[in-house]
C-alpha cells in the first residue's frame, strides 16, 4: 500500500508540467552561472549576509532596535532557511529515483521495494547536506536560535556563505584545494613540530618559578606563536635548556611559512592559465552582439583591426594555443578553443540568434571550414557564415555546408588587376572609399517611415548640394538599384540609400533627416 | 593609356586569376614563369609562356615587345622574390608600368620603393571587401558590379581635352547628375597630378585640360558625356 502511494506520488510529481517549471526555475536561480537572474538573487543574498554582520558588530558596543534584531534573528534566518530547503529540494530528483526503481523492480517482476527507494533518496539528499558549503548553510541559519546566545556567533558563519556567490572566493578554494596532498603534508609536519616543542618546552621549563610557562596550554601556545614566527613576547622560555628548543623551533617555524608560502604561490602560478581562461570564457558568455572568427591568419589581423576600428566586439577561435596567444598579444579576444567541437561552442554558453552577429571561417583549409560550418549549422539554421575559399574547386561544397558569402581571394585579385591596368585611377577612387582613410565614406542609410518623406527635402538643402552625393537607393523588396535618383522616384519604408561624403556630412544629414521626418 | 601587351611573371593561383582576366584584354599576352613544370603548365593551359630568372638579362622583352604600351604584373608566389623582379625590372625599364601583388603590408612599401608604379596588397585588400560585405552589403554589392561590369553601370576615367568646352569652368557650374545623369566623384589635377580628390570634399575645383573626372554612370551616358567633352572615342 505504501509503495503505491509513494510510486503513484512520484508519478504525480514527474509528469505535473507546474512542479518541473518551478524546480528548473529554482535550480536555474540557485545553481546556475547563465540563468540571467541569478546575479541579482545572488547580490540580494550578499547584502544580506554583509548586513547581519555588520548588526552583530554594531551590537557589541550599541543598543540595536528590537526591530533590527528581529530582522536579523528571525527574518534573515528564515531567508537562509527558505534558501537551504529549496537547494536541498532541487539537488536532486526524487520522483527520478523512485521512478526508476519502480521500473527496474517491474522489469525483474519483482514487487516494488519502496525502503530501498526510500534509502536511495535519502543518500542522494546526504550528498547535499553533508557537503561543505550545506554544512556553512546549515550553520549560518542557526542565530536563528538566538536564545542560545553561544549561537550568535555563527553569524560569521554566513560570511563564508559568500563563497556560494563569488566566484572569485570559489576559484580561491579551488586552487588551494589542488594542493590537499602538499598542505597536509606540511600540516602533518607542523603538527609534530608544535606537538614536540610544546612537551619539551613545559618539560623544560614548567617547573621553574621565573618561568611565565606554567601549564601545557601555555607550551602549546608559545609554540604555535614562536613555529608561525609571531612571537608576541608575552611567553619567554627564560631556562637554557628552553631558549636551546626555541631556537630550534624558530629555525624550523622559517621552513614551515617558506613551505606554506611556496604551496601558495606554485598552486596560483599553476592555475594562473587555467582562471584567466575560465574569466576569458565567462567574458565571451556575456557578451551581446559580437562576430566570431574561426582561425587565426594574417587576415584574421586585418579583418578584426578594421572591426575594432569600427566599435564592432570579435571572438576569435583558434585551436592551436601558440596562435591563440599571439593573437592575444595583438590584443584580440582569442580562445584556444576548437572551432569544429559543437563543445566549444556548448562550454561558451553562446546563444547564435541573441549574441552573434556573423561566423567568420579564416581557417587554412576547405576541410576544416565546411566542417565548422556543419557544427555552426547544427546550432543555428540562420545565423550568417562568411567563408574563404582556398581551393577553387570547393566553392560548391561550402555553399553546401551553408556558407552564405564565399571569398575567394585569388578571383578577387584577379578581378581588381583588369581595373588596375585598365582604370587606374578608378581603382584608387574606390579602394580609397573602402579603405576609409581619405577622409570621404560610402555609407548606407536605411529610410523608415519617417525619414522616406523628407530625404528628397533634406538632400537639397544647400547645406549638401554638391557635397553629398546619392549614388544611388536600393529597393529592398524588389532588391533593385536606382543610379543617380531625383525626386519621381517612390522611397518606401526599408529602401536604402547610398550616399558619398564627409562623415561630418554624412552624420549631419542622418540627424536633419530623423529630425524633420520625427516633427 | 591603352596598353597593347602585357606580361604576367609567375603561374600561380592568383597569377592564374589575373591571366584570366586580363590575357583577352591585350593583343600581345605572356607569362614568364622560373621553372621548365611551371612552363609546361602555361602551355598546357593555353598560353605564351617563357622562362626567366631574377638577373638583368631581360632581352627577349626588349626584342619582342613594344615598351611603349607594355605593362607587366609582378605575381610571383614569394614576397621577397616579387620585389627582387620588381627592382630588377626597374633597373632596366624606367618608364614600364610595373603592378605588383603583395601579400604583406611590410612588402607593399617595399615593392614601392622597388619602382612598383601600383602595389595590390592582398591581406588589405581582403580584409577591406569582407568587412565591407558584412557591414555595409548593399554598397559592397553596388561596388562590385560597377567595378566588374555586371551591371551597365560603370565607372570611368575622362581626361578633359585641351579644346574641351571644361577647361576654364569650374567643376560645380556643371549640374552633371541632372544635365549628364553620371556622378562626378573624384578629379586629377593634371597641374599637382599628384593624387586625386573627391568632389564631396567640397573644393570646386578650377578645370584645366588633361585633367581626369572619375565619373560612375551607364555606359551610354558615359559616352554621350565623353562626346561632350570633346573626347576622341
Amino acid at each position: 500500500m505504501i509503495g503505491r502511494w509513494i510510486v503513484g506520488f512520484a508519478f504525480l510529481l514527474h509528469t505535473s508540467p507546474r512542479y518541473r517549471h518551478y524546480k528548473k526555475f529554482f535550480h536555474n536561480l540557485l545553481e546556475n552561472p547563465s540563468y540571467p537572474y541569478k546575479k541579482f538573487f545572488d547580490y540580494v543574498m550578499m547584502a544580506l549576509i554583509v548586513l547581519s554582520v555588520y548588526i552583530l558588530i554594531r551590537h557589541v558596543k550599541h543598543e540595536m532596535s528590537a526591530e533590527w534584531l528581529f530582522f536579523n534573528s528571525y527574518v534573515i534566518s528564515l531567508i537562509f532557511l527558505a534558501e537551504y530547503l529549496l537547494r536541498l529540494w532541487v539537488y536532486s530528483d526524487v520522483s527520478k529515483i523512485i521512478i526508476e526503481q519502480y521500473e527496474h523492480d517491474l522489469f525483474l517482476q519483482r514487487s516494488f521495494g519502496w525502503r530501498s527507494a526510500v534509502r536511495q533518496t535519502l543518500s542522494s539528499k546526504a550528498g547535499y547536506v553533508f557537503s561543505p558549503s550545506a554544512i556553512i548553510d546549515l550553520l549560518a541559519i542557526m542565530p536563528f536560535f538566538h536564545e542560545l546566545r553561544m549561537l550568535r556567533i555563527f553569524i560569521l558563519f554566513r560570511v563564508f556563505k559568500l563563497f556560494r556567490y563569488t566566484k572569485s572566493l570559489t576559484q580561491f578554494v579551488s586552487i588551494l584545494s589542488s594542493k590537499k596532498f602538499e598542505i597536509f603534508t606540511l600540516g602533518l609536519f607542523a603538527t609534530v613540530i608544535i606537538v614536540v616543542s610544546s612537551v619539551l618546552i613545559y618539560i623544560m621549563e614548567a617547573n621553574n618559578p621565573e618561568s611565565p610557562i606554567n601549564t601545557l596550554f601555555d607550551a602549546v601556545y608559545w609554540s604555535v606563536v614562536t613555529i608561525f614566527t609571531v612571537g608576541y613576547g608575552d611567553f619567554v622560555p627564560v631556562t637554557e635548556e628552553g631558549r636551546t628548543v626555541a631556537m630550534v623551533i624558530i629555525v624550523a617555524g622559517i621552513a614551515v611559512m617558506s613551505f606554506a608560502t611556496s604551496i601558495v604561490v606554485s598552486a596560483f602560478t599553476e592555475k594562473l592559465d587555467e582562471i584567466k581562461d575560465d574569466k576569458l570564457v565567462d567574458d565571451v558568455s556575456k557578451l551581446s552582439r559580437f562576430y566570431i572568427v574561426c582561425g587565426y591568419s594574417p587576415l584574421t589581423r586585418e579583418v578584426v583591426q578594421r572591426f575594432h576600428k569600427s566599435g564592432k566586439t570579435v571572438v576569435v577561435l583558434e585551436k592551436d594555443a601558440a596562435k591563440a596567444q599571439e593573437a592575444h598579444k595583438a590584443g584580440i579576444t582569442a580562445l584556444a578553443m576548437d572551432s569544429s567541437s559543437l563543445a566549444t561552442y556548448q562550454t561558451l554558453k553562446i546563444d547564435f540568434e541573441r549574441q552573434v552577429e556573423s561566423v567568420l571561417l579564416f581557417q587554412e583549409s576547405d576541410v576544416l571550414n565546411v566542417y565548422t560550418a556543419l557544427t555552426v549549422r547544427e546550432l543555428s539554421a540562420g545565423i550568417e557564415i562568411l567563408s574563404i575559399l582556398n581551393q577553387v574547386e570547393n566553392r560548391r561544397k561550402l555553399l553546401l555546408a551553408g556558407i552564405n558569402k564565399i571569398v575567394y581571394t585569388q578571383e578577387l585579385i584577379g578581378l581588381m588587376s583588369k581595373q588596375v591596368s585598365g582604370k587606374p585611377v578608378a581603382f584608387d577612387v574606390i579602394n580609397a572609399l573602402r579603405a576609409e582613410k581619405s577622409g570621404v565614406y560610402i555609407e548606407e542609410i536605411a529610410l523608415d517611415n519617417y525619414t522616406r518623406n523628407r530625404f528628397f527635402d533634406t538632400i537639397t538643402l544647400p547645406l549638401f548640394q554638391k557635397r553629398l552625393i546619392v549614388l544611388g537607393l536600393y529597393k529592398t523588396v524588389k532588391k533593385s538599384f536606382f543610379f543617380n535618383p531625383d525626386a519621381t522616384v517612390d522611397i518606401e519604408a526599408g529602401d536604402v540609400a547610398i550616399v558619398i561624403g564627409t562623415r561630418a556630412l554624412i552624420d549631419e544629414f542622418k540627424a536633419m533627416t530623423y529630425q524633420k521626418g520625427r516633427r | 593609356m591603352k596598353y597593347n601587351s602585357a606580361i604576367v611573371f609567375g603561374f600561380n593561383e592568383y597569377a592564374k586569376q589575373i591571366i584570366r582576366q586580363i590575357s583577352g584584354e591585350y593583343p600581345n599576352f605572356e607569362v614568364f614563369v622560373m621553372s621548365e613544370e611551371e612552363l609546361a603548365s602555361v602551355h598546357a593551359a593555353g598560353y605564351e609562356g617563357e622562362l626567366f630568372d631574377l638577373g638583368e638579362n631581360w632581352q627577349s622583352i626588349q626584342r619582342r615587345f613594344d615598351l611603349n604600351s607594355l605593362i607587366v604584373f609582378c605575381a610571383l608566389h614569394n614576397d621577397a622574390e616579387n620585389v627582387f623582379l620588381t627592382i630588377s625590372l626597374r633597373s632596366v625599364f624606367w618608364h614600364l608600368p610595373i603592378i605588383a601583388l603583395a601579400g604583406e603590408h611590410e612588402s607593399a612599401r617595399k615593392l614601392k620603393s622597388a619602382g612598383a608604379n601600383k602595389v595590390m596588397p592582398i591581406l588589405q585588400i581582403t580584409a577591406g571587401v569582407i568587412s565591407e560585405m558584412l557591414e555595409k552589403p548593399i554598397v559592397n554589392e553596388v561596388i562590385h558590379d560597377i567595378l566588374y561590369e555586371n551591371s551597365a553601370l560603370k565607372i570611368a576615367q575622362i581626361t578633359v581635352p585641351k579644346d574641351s568646352f571644361l577647361v576654364g569652368k569650374y567643376l560645380y557650374d556643371i549640374d552633371w547628375a541632372s544635365e549628364f545623369d553620371v556622378i562626378v566623384i573624384a578629379v586629377v589635377d593634371h597641374e599637382l597630378s599628384a593624387t586625386f580628390s573627391f568632389t564631396s570634399k567640397g573644393h570646386n575645383h578650377h578645370i584645366d585640360p588633361e585633367d581626369i573626372l572619375v565619373v560612375i554612370g551607364y555606359d551610354d551616358k558615359i559616352a554621350i558625356l565623353s562626346e561632350a567633352i570633346g573626347v576622341q572615342q
